[in-house]
């Protein structure tokens, strides 16, 4: 047994633990080693002094306080909280629950008030009220240049869907950039003027 | 045949409040003396062992003697709520456990307390520099007590202050028993060292 090994086994010793092997190892290490025999006595010293020390006493008014405590606790019940109060304080305890019972389910106040919403802003769509001053503006269908409504032949869609142009400028011309203070209406028409022309043409 | 903690636990599940009381009558003082030696705050060590109570308290219906023993179960909580205590504070070195007890008498709402050496007796056999020591040794065990690692410092104290066995510290820190023994074993040594001045 070397140095090591024997400060190892300190406690073990201390405690009268050691099986027989090891004591003899032990001792026949501490008989030979005068360092390890120092330092086992100082080791013994110390845990004594070490369990020696004072016991620490609580205050007079531990147990008062600890009951003041207490009555303010709720005590789980098998996963269910209950409240060991007596009188005012149980009746205190049921309005409690009721608020918490209340605060819960959260959400569903919320959805609540989402649907009276919902059934408000109804009323409200069919009654007119948001749509008195300004026209609902109604889907056009393409129109071509002649005024006759733009449907492709079937040359003109050979079995295959139509493509976009590649070409900016008529691209543009449909658009905002080109023509920003046309009415609504015209726009549309010559976007969609340029979109059968361009699959006509066989886009890309 | 049943351990004590055990019966009062089961007649307090039962109903009855005064084995409660009786638990924290046992358990009160080595409770305390456990937690002021390992967060080496006494004030602060009847907060955290009533608190252990209130745990104890509202987690009784859940208590089953079959598996952990009281005691252990207590000194859990109470380790757990330590640990949680000097992470939140980050240990300050608030040294105030020694030598100081409470006199008993609780004057105008404050607690008066006494040095042990200063009132300690004037027989003829007391020697002032006998206990002057004593004490010095005392403060330096508690210094060095609260100066090792937290691994260390929680079996030593269930070991030597609070006399649990090394099961018992096993079940408490959730630890193999070889890592237990070797934990005590090297807690001491690194104490010995520390105190190298006095012993």
């Amino acid at each position: 047994m070397n140095c090591l090994q024997a400060e190892g086994h300190f406690s073990a010793h201390f405690e009268d633990t050691l099986d027989y092997q090891t004591l003899q190892g032990f001792e026949g290490h501490l008989a030979e080693c005068e360092a390890c025999q120092h330092e086992y006595t100082r080791f013994q010293a110390s845990v004594k002094a070490t369990q020696q020390l004072p016991q620490i006493e609580p205050s007079p008014s531990f147990m008062a306080t600890l009951q003041q405590r207490l009555e303010d606790q709720p005590r789980e019940t098998g996963g269910v909280t209950e409240n060991v109060v007596t009188g005012w304080g149980r009746l205190l305890d049921v309005f409690k629950r009721q608020r918490y019972a209340f605060r819960r389910p959260r959400w569903a106040f919320s959805g609540i008030i989402a649907l009276l919403l919902a059934a408000a802003g109804t009323f409200f769509y069919h009654d007119g009220a948001f749509f008195t001053q300004k026209q609902r503006l109604t889907p056009v269908a393409p129109v071509s240049q002649s005024g006759q409504i733009a449907i492709p032949s079937d040359e003109e869609l050979p079995g295959r869907l139509p493509r976009f142009s590649t070409d900016r400028s008529q691209f543009l011309r449909g658009s905002r950039l080109s023509s920003p203070r046309q009415p609504m209406q015209q726009r549309y028409m010559l976007k969609q003027v340029s979109y059968t022309s361009a699959a006509s043409s066989g886009g890309l | 045949m049943p351990d004590l903690d055990d019966e009062l636990m089961e007649r307090y599940q039962k109903g009855d409040e005064n084995a409660f009381t009786l638990l924290v009558r046992r358990h009160q003082q080595p409770l305390v003396n456990f937690i002021a030696r390992f967060i080496n705050d006494r004030d602060s060590a009847e907060d955290l062992a009533q608190e252990t109570f209130i745990r104890i308290f509202k987690a009784a219906n859940r208590y089953k003697s079959e598996g952990a023993r009281f005691k252990t179960w207590m000194y859990h909580i109470a380790s757990n709520l330590c640990k949680n205590e000097l992470r939140n504070r980050g240990r300050r070195d608030r040294y105030n456990v020694d030598n100081v007890v409470n006199s008993g008498s609780d004057r105008d709402g404050e607690e008066e307390q006494i040095d042990l050496i200063a009132s300690a007796p004037a027989d003829p056999a007391f020697e002032p520099e006998v206990a002057l020591e004593r004490k010095e040794l005392r403060n330096a065990i508690q210094a060095a007590i609260a100066e090792l690692p937290e691994q260390y410092r929680l079996p030593l104290v269930l070991r030597d202050l609070q006399g649990l066995s090394y099961d018992e510290i096993s079940e408490v820190l959730e630890l193999r028993s070889g890592t237990t023994k070797s934990r005590i074993n090297r807690a001491r040594i690194m104490l010995k060292e520390k105190l190298k001045p006095f012993i």
